[in-house]
């Protein structure tokens, strides 16, 4: 295992129009560790999520994911680095009249030739990948079910199988469980956190409830106006 | 109706629904000038349409005049003559396969071209504009105005009539299939972006099966207005059945063109009730 954290982060920053999203925020992620950002709405959580992956450009800052920079990277390079993120979001974003299986291919996308890719007739590789990955999540079962025919709780184990197909080091996850219930949020986290743990995937995790925080992270940031205000192991008193 | 045009404005503004706090009457100055603005955007409505009928040399002195000459025409029409009904029946079938071949060709022109034309496929905002404005290009001139030069080209035929139709509607599917894939969803493209995976790849296994019943019924409505706009084709020597309708027009044989035009109807009414039933199983 490489000794440089499984994310890096320096001095990220976002202006849209006059509005600063985001001040100079830096972070790092060790593999295997949950990190949870909590803030409230509007304090810059999703911009950061977003500019951690150059779905949204930062102005500044830079990122390595590895050893490796994403910050500047184009072409070839930056999707190989990208590759190395895995990302849940809210809305789980599946493709809706794929199946579940197909949806968890999409992970595999960038070694897979395109001919395989146009014609959904992926490897025997890719295909047990993504038959592991739906397994580690539970949903073995539910394989060649259409994706929007899932429930909440599964879309989103879904979302969280598709970035295991991926191999990647590290899960941005922003609020993932914003759109579910208690009991299936309590779950999806559960099993974030022990992905973590087991297959070292480092996790950055957005919410907006402190219990959930304290219960499934090992750190938690918290987040203002755009800025990191606390660093610790615990959820800042209130 | 003030303040739905206030909050309609608003909305256009920020795409949001404006919330019961923010949906407030208009300040008095701001009405003022939107109804005087109203008021003279009418005006010049008006003022149009009418310059528009004085252009268009409107006179029903004149289709008075006609009516009679209409009417022996209708009275010549009936009984339709069907003799000549294998030949009718055959130029008919060239219609539809005209429309149907040329609609297949401005597909397989269209593909590349609208992902270029779309805000959220195109590789570059440089590529964005100029595949926009061949698209205008493209459904600006009228297929019929393609055949035209077509005939030129390769001679009297349905061959001249698929190329208009391919190259006149190549426009309209991009225009359209751009407009759809516009649509999508941004979430699952993101999702399958972060994979590591080029455009291309994206766009075929993320975006594709989301948009692809709206692409499929635009391409099969483009088919059923081509199977009826392509029987005007005939006249300009491009084959099909409009041929035989400008042939009997020429010789004044009314029943023969009744026969025509009922042959036209039947076809037509085939071509949008099956096309119809499609697009709403895709739906």
């Amino acid at each position: 295992m490489s000794n440089h954290p499984a994310l890096r982060a320096y001095g990220i920053s976002k202006a849209y129009g006059g509005m600063q999203a985001l001040r100079d925020v830096s972070l790092s992620l060790r593999s295997g560790e949950v990190v949870a950002v909590l803030g409230p709405s509007g304090s810059g959580k999703s911009t950061l999520m977003r500019c951690l992956t150059r779905l949204t450009e930062p102005d500044s800052g830079e990122i390595f994911v590895g050893a490796r920079a994403l910050h500047g990277a184009r072409g070839q390079d930056l999707r190989n680095v990208r590759r190395d993120i895995g990302v849940v979001f809210q809305q789980f974003n599946l493709i809706r009249r794929r199946s579940a299986l197909e949806n968890v291919l999409a992970g595999r996308l960038k070694d897979a030739p395109l001919w395989r890719v146009a014609t959904s007739h992926f490897s025997s590789q890719d295909l047990e990948r993504a038959h592991e990955a739906l397994a580690a999540v539970g949903l073995a079962a539910q394989c060649h079910q259409r994706a929007d025919t899932l429930s909440g709780g599964q879309q989103q184990r879904v979302a969280i199988a598709r970035a295991l197909a991926q191999d990647s080091k590290v899960l941005l996850a922003d609020e993932p469980v914003a759109s579910l219930d208690p009991d299936t949020a309590h779950a999806v986290l559960a099993l974030m956190a022990n992905l973590a743990a087991s297959k070292g995937l480092a996790v950055l995790c957005t919410l907006h409830q402190p219990q959930m925080a304290q219960a499934y992270a090992n750190r938690v940031l918290t987040m203002k106006n755009g800025q990191l205000t606390h660093e610790g192991q615990r959820v800042p008193s209130m | 109706m003030l303040a739905l045009r206030w909050a309609a404005s608003s909305r256009s503004r920020d795409g949001v629904t404006l919330n019961a706090h923010t949906n407030m009457p208009a300040a008095p100055t701001r009405s003022a000038v939107a109804r005087l603005t109203f008021c003279l955007a009418l005006l010049a409505g008006v003022a149009f349409y009418v310059a528009c009928l004085v252009i268009a040399d409107i006179s029903l002195a004149k289709l008075w005049e006609g009516l009679p000459r209409l009417a022996s025409w209708a009275a010549r029409a009936w009984p339709p003559d069907f003799s000549e009904f294998p030949v009718l029946a055959w130029r008919a079938a060239e219609t539809v396969a005209m429309a149907t071949v040329g609609v297949t060709f401005g597909a397989i022109i269209a593909a590349p071209v609208c992902l270029l034309a779309a805000r959220n496929t195109t590789p570059s905002p440089w590529l964005q504009q100029p595949a926009r404005w061949l698209l205008n290009v493209l459904r600006g001139i009228d297929s019929f105005v393609f055949a035209l030069i077509f005939v030129a080209a390769v001679g009297l035929g349905p061959f001249a009539g698929v190329l208009g139709i391919a190259v006149h509607s190549a426009g309209s599917i991009a225009k359209l299939w751009s407009e759809a894939i516009e649509t999508a969803e941004p979430g699952p493209r993101e999702a399958a972006t972060m994979s590591g995976a080029g455009q291309l790849k994206v766009f075929l296994y993320a975006m594709l099966p989301d948009v692809m019943p709206q692409l499929a019924s635009i391409l099969l409505y483009l088919w059923e207005f081509n199977v009826r706009s392509s029987t005007v084709l005939g006249i300009v020597g491009a084959g099909g059945i409009g041929q035989e309708l400008k042939n009997s027009m020429d010789l004044l044989q009314f029943d023969r063109l009744f026969a025509i035009l009922l042959i036209i109807l039947a076809m037509v009414t085939v071509i949008d009730t099956l096309s119809a039933w499609l697009r709403r199983r895709l739906l």
